[in-house]
């Protein structure tokens, strides 16, 4: 298959970026869409000319190292789907196919489709941490969690922080990563212990972060490579509430 | 946290919205029950009106905290629409309508509801009160020129009135989300008295400029 490309180029975040057009020709449909961008590259380092910067790791769908915006849509038209594992058999033949970086004030571009996404680091690590014994693995039965619990637990944690969510908003918030960070503990026991602290502390980070507030549109959970609901998001909402009620009732003690 | 911390935090800023917000649609529920009384005819009307001014401070403490509510939630909406529009960068491809168009006009349609409000202090509420000139409650609405006696205010409030329910369509189950609701075992029955808020009740206070400013005075 043949397929257009344009890209958006832009050397550093200081400078300017402009889209820049290319052409494949005879692409196998059935290569993954970072395969594609591979072979676009040798093509350009044959050339001599800069080859396209792009975040990716694992190449498996778990690691959360990709995406970019593919036509307007964070990690392309595939629902569920990262851009690794993503293939060009999700487009058709002579399409024309626009890359972007993830656009948020608070991602700010490194190179081309590369962004910066430490600010999801500084949100987790203000989080602080799960009381835990370490050494040997635990006993798995000491702990009881009920299997609902356990099941919207796991859903939560496989939240891997590519960013799409603030991609995806209107308002480049973060609240649906954020959601999915602090619910994934809140859920569980081992997670109480510094639930309200951590809960209000990741909401301030989140906020000096300059990520937007969220109007509930829904626009992250359709475009989530791991499909977490907006029910996180009314988590944390609860979270929160119960977190200020309880330091401001603290207070007054 | 302290308060002010609370309040001046994203999700803090929400939750004030969302709590404004539903003691404004409850409001309503009761601005609806007086105004059907247009319906029973002139004396009844103008009989249940009388009865309110005869609460007197109670009815201006309630509209203060009417204003207040009004007043907090445009200026929560409008701080985090300012920080949302900062938080986003120009994109030249955008993603298609993954969301609904209720969510993302809602700042808009809060706008034009705004205005309304003014408008509606502006008229009704300051003839009631003020400047009434010897006509009756009843003829100021169904016959002045302020009222539905003008179709075109009568068209002005039909189309706003329409956009508050849509506005409230968005409003009240983002409110149950801020709120936390979703997720319980409360959200389906919170989902399902929605509707009478955002479709009822607008229903109810646009059937009234339609009988009066239009049916009523064909037949």
């Amino acid at each position: 298959m043949n397929i257009n490309l344009k890209i958006w180029r832009q050397s550093s975040g200081s400078t300017k970026g402009i889209l820049k057009s290319y052409r494949l020709e005879n692409i196998d449909p059935n290569i993954s869409f970072l395969e594609m961008m591979d072979i676009l590259n040798i093509k350009l380092v044959k050339e001599k000319k800069d080859p396209v910067a792009f975040d990716h790791d694992c190449r498996e769908g778990i690691c959360g190292s990709c995406g970019f915006m593919i036509n307007g849509s964070p990690h392309g038209p595939q629902k569920a789907t990262t851009v690794c594992q993503l293939h060009m058999r999700a487009f058709s033949n002579e399409e024309d196919i626009l890359l972007e970086p993830f656009r948020a004030e608070s991602f700010p571009v490194i190179k081309d489709l590369s962004v910066d996404r430490k600010a999801f680091d500084r949100i987790i690590s203000s989080g602080g941490y799960v009381s835990t014994n370490t050494g040997e693995a635990p006993e798995a039965n000491s702990i009881s969690i009920k299997k609902e619990y356990a099941d919207e637990a796991f859903l939560s944690s496989a939240c891997i922080g590519c960013g799409a969510c603030v991609a995806a908003c209107k308002n480049s918030s973060a609240m649906l990563f954020t959601s999915a960070k602090v619910s994934h503990l809140s859920l569980l026991p081992q997670g109480q212990k510094e639930g309200k602290d951590r809960v209000a502390k990741m909401v301030a980070t989140m906020d000096e972060e300059g990520f937007g507030s969220c109007t509930n549109t829904g626009a992250c959970s359709a475009e989530c490579p791991k499909e977490i609901g907006q029910v996180n998001i009314a988590r944390l909402n609860q979270e929160y509430i119960s977190s200020s009620l309880s330091s401001l009732l603290k207070k007054k003690e | 946290m302290s308060i002010l911390k609370l309040l001046t935090s994203s999700v803090g800023r929400k939750i004030l919205m969302a709590i404004t917000g539903l003691l404004l649609a409850f409001f309503m529920a009761f601005h609806l029950f007086g105004n059907l009384f247009l319906f029973l005819g002139e004396e009844a009307f103008n009989a249940y009106v009388n009865k309110l001014h005869q609460l007197g401070f109670l009815i201006r403490i309630a509209e203060f905290f009417l204003v207040l509510f009004v007043g907090s939630h445009a200026y929560s909406g409008t701080l985090l629409w300012l920080k949302n529009r900062k938080a986003k960068k120009v994109i030249s491809s955008y993603s298609k309508a993954n969301t609904s168009n209720a969510a993302r006009s809602a700042a808009f349609t809060g706008s034009i509801v705004f205005i309304f409000l003014a408008t509606h202090w502006s008229t009704f509420w300051y003839k009631f009160n003020f400047d009434l000139q010897g006509m009756s409650y009843y003829y100021v609405v169904t016959e002045s020129s302020v009222g539905f006696g003008s179709p075109a205010v009568s068209i002005f409030y039909i189309v706003a009135i329409a956009l508050l329910g849509y506005h409230l369509k968005h409003g009240i189950t983002s409110a149950g989300q801020t709120l936390g609701i979703v997720g319980t075992k409360y959200e389906k029955i919170y989902n399902n008295l929605s509707a009478i808020f955002w479709f009822w009740i607008p229903l109810g206070f646009i059937s009234i400029p339609i009988w009066f400013g239009f049916i009523a005075r064909v037949i």
